[in-house]
This record gives C-alpha cells, structure tokens and sequence, in this order.
C-alpha cells in the first residue's frame, strides 16, 4: 500500500505520541486504515473548573497535512468561549497562516508544518485553562465567562461530571 | 430518398437520445423501477431533508448534521428538535458520556468489585501494563494498547470524580 506524505507524518506523529505521551494526553488515529481520522482524551488543566473532567474529541487531518491544519471538534458539551456550540475548536494554532478570520493572530502562533498533534492538544489544554476573549466562538459562553464567572464554573463543573456518567 | 437513407441513423440517434432525456426528466427520482423499497427511502430522506433545510432557515447557528441526527433520534419530530434548540443547551449535549461511548459499564463493575480484593493485586496489574507501554511493530496491539491507555485515563477520572462527588455530598449532609 503506498503512503502518502499524511500518512507517514501521522504515524511518526503517532509513535511519539505512544512512546512519549504528554501528561494528560491520549490521542491516535480511531483506525489505523484511516490515518486522516483521529480521536483524543485531553484532561481538563488542574486549578480550573475543568479539573477532573476528560473531554473527547476529533482530528481531521486534510490529505496535504502537514501543510494544512487539521480541525478539531470536541465530542459533547464544552462550554468555553472558544469552542462553538457544535464542539469545534477555534485557536490560532489551527489557522493557516493564509486565513486569519479575526485579524489579530501573530503569524507565530498559527499553523505551519513544524507544528504537531501534540502541539495543538497542548495549545488546546491552555485554552481550556485560558479562554482568549477577543474571538468568542460561543457567544453566550463568553458573555457568562466575562460577567458571570461562578455561573460558568459551574456549569463546566457540572459538563464535566456528566461527561464521566455521573 | 437518398437524403432519407442518409437521415435513418441520424433520425435513430435523435429517438434515442429524445428516450433518454425523457426518461431523465420524467422518471429521475426513480430509476430503477424494481427497487420500489430504496424509492420509498430516498422519499424519506428527501423529506426529512426538507425539514433540516426548514429548521436551519430559523435556527443557522445550529448544524446540518446536529438537525439531522436529532431527527433521526426523535423519529422526525420537527416540534421537539425545534424545542430543543430553543431551550438554549443546543443539540449536541445528548452526546453520549464517555462510560456509555467506551463502554465501560462491565469495567467499571469490575474495577468495583475490585478494589474490595487485596492491593497488592492491584500493583502487580499496574506493573503489568507499564511493560506493555511502548510502541508496538503490529498494528493490532497499537490499536489495543491505545484503548487500553483511553480506558485507564477515563476509568481513573471517572473514580477520581466519585470520590469528590461523595465527599462533597458527605459535606453537605454534615452541614444543618
């Protein structure tokens, strides 16, 4: 079977995922048929109101990774301000550098080859610990966020529990 | 007549491809007429398409695929979908949770009834999986050792927040 450019990076990506995985972090392609599809476990950051939960979510990697980021949606709720109703993830690093919707991303920050799954988990544990106001992907998320944080605590408290079954 | 015999082939030509443009007009949403059950079914998709297509004219923050999946849960409801996106949690929150995703509830059981057997027990299975850790040359064991790494990660998260949800209800039940 020929591989592509995608599929051998995702594997390498993979294996050091496996041998060395972050502190917090599971991920892997969902089959190893299909290396352009991918689930993840990110464990909320400690010191959040998102400590204790386990959020599951999918990677979609386009054919020309690692040219063009991947996207990620989280599967189930995640109230945060910069996640859209539907899970999707909205963070710089998941820009191209081509396409900056907001206009005020460094292109330091954005996509590029040298980045990595491992990278964009990472960057997404920070988002959960530090939302980024000035992009709300969820609006209402990041009203509650800015005016009424202990009704946002609590309501990613409770996302969490029901996340886990109870 | 020697203009005629010329236009035979040309006349055949036009007849048939007259045929197949009516066909394609007239009979397109089924044609195969002997897979009458397959017709029946894109019908209800069609109309069930329909009814996305309505409720993401009210609602467009919301998802094609979310309309559609809630449809298909509620068997078509448009009232209880519309309802849904109304009460303001969305329509993703019905998402399964990760011990129904997994299925752990076997392992869970299992891990309860557990932790009432000796600790040393414990160890030497936590041992065990530490060896198993590295990357494997066969696809079949990176595939089981990924779940396994998903599973441990969920179920010590999972006890971990039962202790904290018993311990929180502990306190509120001390308190008058």
């Amino acid at each position: 079977m020929a591989s592509t450019t995608a599929q051998r990076r995702l594997l390498q990506e993979y294996r050091a995922l496996t041998n060395n995985p972050p502190e917090g972090i599971t991920a892997g392609p969902v089959s190893e048929d299909d290396m352009l599809y991918w689930e993840a476990l990110i464990q909320g950051p400690e010191g959040t109101p998102f400590e204790g939960g386990i959020f599951p979510a999918e990677l979609k990697f386009p054919k020309d990774y690692p040219l063009a980021p991947p996207t990620m949606r989280f599967l189930g709720e995640v109230w945060h301000p910069n996640v859209y109703p539907s899970g999707l993830v909205c963070i710089s690093i998941l820009h191209a550098p081509g396409d900056d919707p907001n206009h005020y991303e460094h292109a330091s920050e954005r996509w590029s080859p040298i980045q990595s799954v491992e990278k964009i988990l990472i960057s997404v544990m920070s988002m959960l610990a530090e939302p980024n106001d000035e992009s709300p992907a969820n609006v209402e998320a990041a009203k509650m966020w800015r005016e009424q944080r202990p009704e946002y605590e609590k309501r990613v408290r409770e996302g969490c529990r029901r996340m886990l079954g109870l | 007549m020697e203009e005629q015999t010329i236009n035979l082939p040309q006349l055949l030509i036009l007849l048939l491809l007259g045929g197949l443009a009516i066909r394609y007009f007239f009979f397109a949403s089924s044609p195969t007429t002997s897979q009458t059950r397959s017709a029946t079914s894109a019908n209800n998709i069609r109309a069930r398409e329909a009814d996305v297509e309505r409720i993401q004219q009210v609602f467009p923050q919301v998802s094609r695929r979310n309309i559609m999946w809630d449809l298909q849960r509620n068997g078509g409801n448009v009232v209880a979908t519309t309802e849904r996106i109304l009460s303001g949690r969305g329509l993703e929150p019905s998402q399964p949770d990760l011990i129904t995703r997994y299925n752990l509830k076997a392992k869970l059981a299992e891990e309860a009834s557990r932790r009432e057997s000796s600790d040393s027990a414990v160890e030497e299975e936590q041992a065990k999986q530490k060896q198993g850790q590295a990357w494997s040359q066969n696809k079949g064991e990176r595939q089981a050792l990924l779940q396994r790494r998903r599973e441990e990660m969920i179920l010590a998260a999972r006890r971990k927040m039962e202790a904290k949800v018993a311990a929180e209800s502990g306190q509120t039940n001390q308190s008058p």
